[in-house]
């Protein structure tokens, strides 16, 4: 009994793995659709965004299972519900690595994507949603802040992706592009801040507390 | 161990009982039989003597617990004072009564029908010939034993309750020095000496299994050393992905942090590719897969492990094949490269002959028509030649004889080859330094210098100066080579080494050169150990060092 339980949190662990797999996969190759007008990626980031959807399901299904018919106390009942919220945030990070994939598709042009740091943006998020998945992976809670502290430097560099494209369009640029771009600088804040809440439900099930608990 | 002697002590309790309780019941009964004999006789003898002075009134008066009777000679009874002695029948017959008329005494003894009773008999002889005989019962053991029944269950069960405590106790006061007894360190243990055999023999298997366990632990280093020590990365699984062992080598070409114990394998790394491969292997399918990280190309090669035909786990062997991959994708550029190379003069040299054979070219021109034919395949010439040049130095051909070289002289040697190209580019070319030696293959060297100074020639200003110093160093020493040329961007310094690599490719053709110079450079001095430093200002010039090692 005891065992098949064990074995049902090591699966969920795995299918958390493979997850975090997928929304790290989306990202990347959002980027890329956005970066490089690779429109090919841009596809794979949306067909990602649903096997992540499918995942969400699948997990869901299994926490509830375990929740249900074994009835997980302590640290394993936190382990479940840390994975129950985790997904969730999985999940929207999917789901704007789709959209950005979306806008970068309906772009009219790159050029101006080049001149404001957005690779740099895209990079540190990216790097966000890695440390977290890493951290959960590994069990790292000083990789879990890391996290929380990366997520200054996203935030800083929106107000300054921000600002550029202000500028940019005061010099009489393109408007819409711009604007485009400042809702994908927004995706990508809002990946961070996704990251941010994976690290907390890892610290979570790791120690047992958590931000909004206390 | 308890009950065991809780059974002995009960077995020996009982039969302890048993065997007293027979002996005393068979002394006693003994003895009181023939108490009850004597008693019975001198009664006998009495109401013999009371019956022959009075006759039957005394025996009517008498009052007596055991049984008389008055037998007349012939056997008919007379009286008797618990039954009707006209029912009884004769006595004629019984032994004592025979015995008393024979003699004067006689006894028996006789069981009842039930054998509950035993009945004593005494006869005496009167004086006229009748016999007076006493009976008096007794009961036998088995109903005495009846009558004892429960004084002796009682004492058997008190018996039944020590034989417990005190087996308890008394296993209890044995088990504990066994308890008490440390495995590990057998012998220093005092205790019974009846354990000592099992003590040497603990002793010993432990000896042998500490010898066991090094021997295994040392295996088990010379494993890990052993996949330690591979380039590649080594990660065995069981087969529900678990990690069982790995070399640091996995680690670093996954780029992960060391995995917890029993971790998944998707702890490593969890690509997409990765995962495919593990699935794919895990579910008995041999496979291989490339990972792209970070720049460094790294090759999976998963294999399943079967027993009985289930697979109980795959070993994923990493290979970085990042340079294979890069020089595999040079050899595929050199290969298209040198055939753009060969092509190019040799559809100038076909053009021109067949304009030639067409008969096109007036005869005034057919010199100049020849020149061009002969310039174009002096380049074609100039060209094979390096490529022959740089396949020999690829091959690294270990037959070309080396030979100590002076290098000052070599650079002096070149600066006279190199004299008319100098001066039709209107170049000053000095050479200056002192002399040092190089094991190494003359022809080569000198191909390397020419090159660095064809080099330094070729891409000068009209009036630029080229300077070509020598200078030991230790055994060794550094041939440079300054110009005050055009210089090369810094992003192009790294990729002119490669082969037909061209900084302005639209000129590279009133330059001439092969844009294979530098690379012949390259490989030549990795021939000899010798490193290659390339400096260079865009607009100022270029500095080449060939540094030889001073070992």
């Amino acid at each position: 009994m005891r065992n098949s339980f064990n074995e049902q949190l090591e699966q969920l662990n795995v299918e958390l793995i493979k997850m975090g797999a997928l929304c790290e996969e989306a990202i990347s190759a959002a980027t890329k659709a956005l970066l490089e007008r690779d429109l090919q990626l841009g596809e794979r980031a949306r067909v990602l965004e649903q096997e992540i959807d499918h995942k969400e399901r699948d997990i869901e299904t299994q926490c509830m299972k375990l929740l249900l018919r074994q009835q997980p106390v302590a640290g394993d009942l936190r382990a479940v519900s840390a994975a129950l919220r985790m997904i969730s945030d999985m999940e929207r990070i999917g789901d704007q690595a789709s959209d950005i994939a979306e806008i970068a598709r309906d772009m009219e042009e790159s050029r101006l994507s080049r001149t404001v740091p957005m690779a740099e943006m895209a990079r540190a998020a990216i790097r966000m949603v890695t440390d977290s998945v890493d951290a959960f992976v590994r069990g790292d809670l000083a990789l879990a802040h890391d996290v929380l502290r990366e997520d200054d430097q996203v935030d800083q560099l929106f107000l300054q992706v921000r600002e550029e494209l202000i500028a940019l369009i005061a010099a009489g640029e393109n408007g819409s592009v711009c604007l485009d771009l400042l809702m994908v600088a927004k995706y990508f804040e809002r990946i961070g801040d996704h990251a941010v809440n994976i690290a907390e439900w890892v610290e979570y099930s790791l120690t047992g507390a958590h931000k909004s608990v206390e | 161990m308890t009950a065991k002697i809780f059974r002995n002590s009960m077995v020996v309790g009982l039969s302890v009982f048993l065997l007293s309780v027979a002996l005393f019941m068979g002394v006693l009964y003994q003895y009181f039989g023939t108490q009850l004999t004597q008693e019975l006789q001198s009664e006998a003898v009495l109401v013999a003597r009371g019956v022959e002075s009075m006759g039957m009134d005394y025996l009517e008066n008498l009052n007596l617990s055991n049984r008389v009777t008055w037998v007349d000679t012939d056997g008919t009874v007379l009286y008797d004072n618990q039954a009707d002695p006209a029912t009884m029948e004769n006595h004629g017959d019984r032994v004592e009564i025979q015995e008393a008329m024979w003699g004067s005494q006689g006894s028996a003894v006789r069981y009842s029908e039930t054998l509950s009773e035993k009945t004593f008999y005494v006869a005496c002889r009167l004086s006229d010939g009748s016999v007076i005989r006493m009976a008096s019962a007794q009961y036998t053991i088995v109903v005495l034993l009846l009558s004892m029944a429960q004084p002796l269950l009682i004492i058997l069960v008190v018996t039944l309750i020590l034989a417990a405590v005190l087996a308890n106790r008394l296993s209890k006061r044995m088990i504990k020095p066994i308890l008490e007894l440390d495995l590990e360190h057998p012998e220093e243990c005092n205790t019974y000496d009846e354990l000592a055999p099992f003590l040497t023999r603990i002793r010993r298997q432990n000896d042998t299994i500490k010898g066991q366990m090094n021997l295994l632990r040392q295996r088990q280093e010379e494993f890990a050393a052993l996949t330690e020590n591979m380039s590649e990365g080594f990660v065995l699984l069981d087969q529900r992905g678990h990690i069982l062992s790995y070399n640091s080598g996995a680690l670093r070409l996954l780029g992960a942090a060391i995995p917890a114990p029993e971790a998944n394998v998707l702890a490593l790394d969890r690509t997409d590719a990765f995962r495919h491969s593990v699935e794919q292997v895990l579910a008995g399918c041999r496979n291989q897969g490339r990972l792209d990280r970070s720049g460094r190309c790294v090759q999976i090669l998963a294999d399943p492990v079967f027993r009985d035909k289930d697979v109980v786990g795959a070993v994923l062997v990493l290979v970085d094949i990042t340079e294979r991959e890069q020089g595999e994708k040079m050899r595929r550029e050199f290969t298209a490269n040198v055939s753009h190379e060969l092509k190019t003069p040799l559809t100038a040299i076909s053009g021109m002959a067949e304009i030639m054979k067409n008969g096109m070219v007036k005869p005034e021109d057919v010199t100049g028509f020849a020149s061009d034919i002969y310039k174009e395949s002096q380049r074609l010439i100039a060209l094979v030649e390096d490529i022959i040049h740089l396949s020999r130095l690829d091959e690294g051909e270990d037959d070309l004889k080396r030979e100590p070289t002076d290098m000052l002289e070599l650079a002096k040697k070149v600066a006279g080859r190199i004299d008319p190209l100098t001066k039709q580019a209107g170049v000053s070319l000095a050479v200056a330094g002192a002399p040092f030696i190089v094991q190494g293959i003359s022809s080569v060297l000198e191909e390397m210098v020419y090159n660095l100074c064809d080099n330094a020639v070729k891409y000068n200003h009209a009036g630029g100066t080229v300077a070509v110093s020598v200078s030991p160093k230790g055994k060794g020493g550094v041939v440079e080579v300054t110009d005050t040329g055009i210089g090369i961007p810094i992003q192009d310094q790294q990729r002119v080494f490669e082969r037909f690599y061209r900084v302005d490719k639209s000129h590279s053709k009133e330059i001439g050169g092969t844009g294979l110079g530098l690379s012949i450079v390259k490989h030549g001095a990795a021939l000899h150990d010798a490193q290659v430093e390339l400096e260079s200002t865009p607009g100022q010039g270029t500095t080449v060092r060939l540094i030889f090692p001073e070992e």
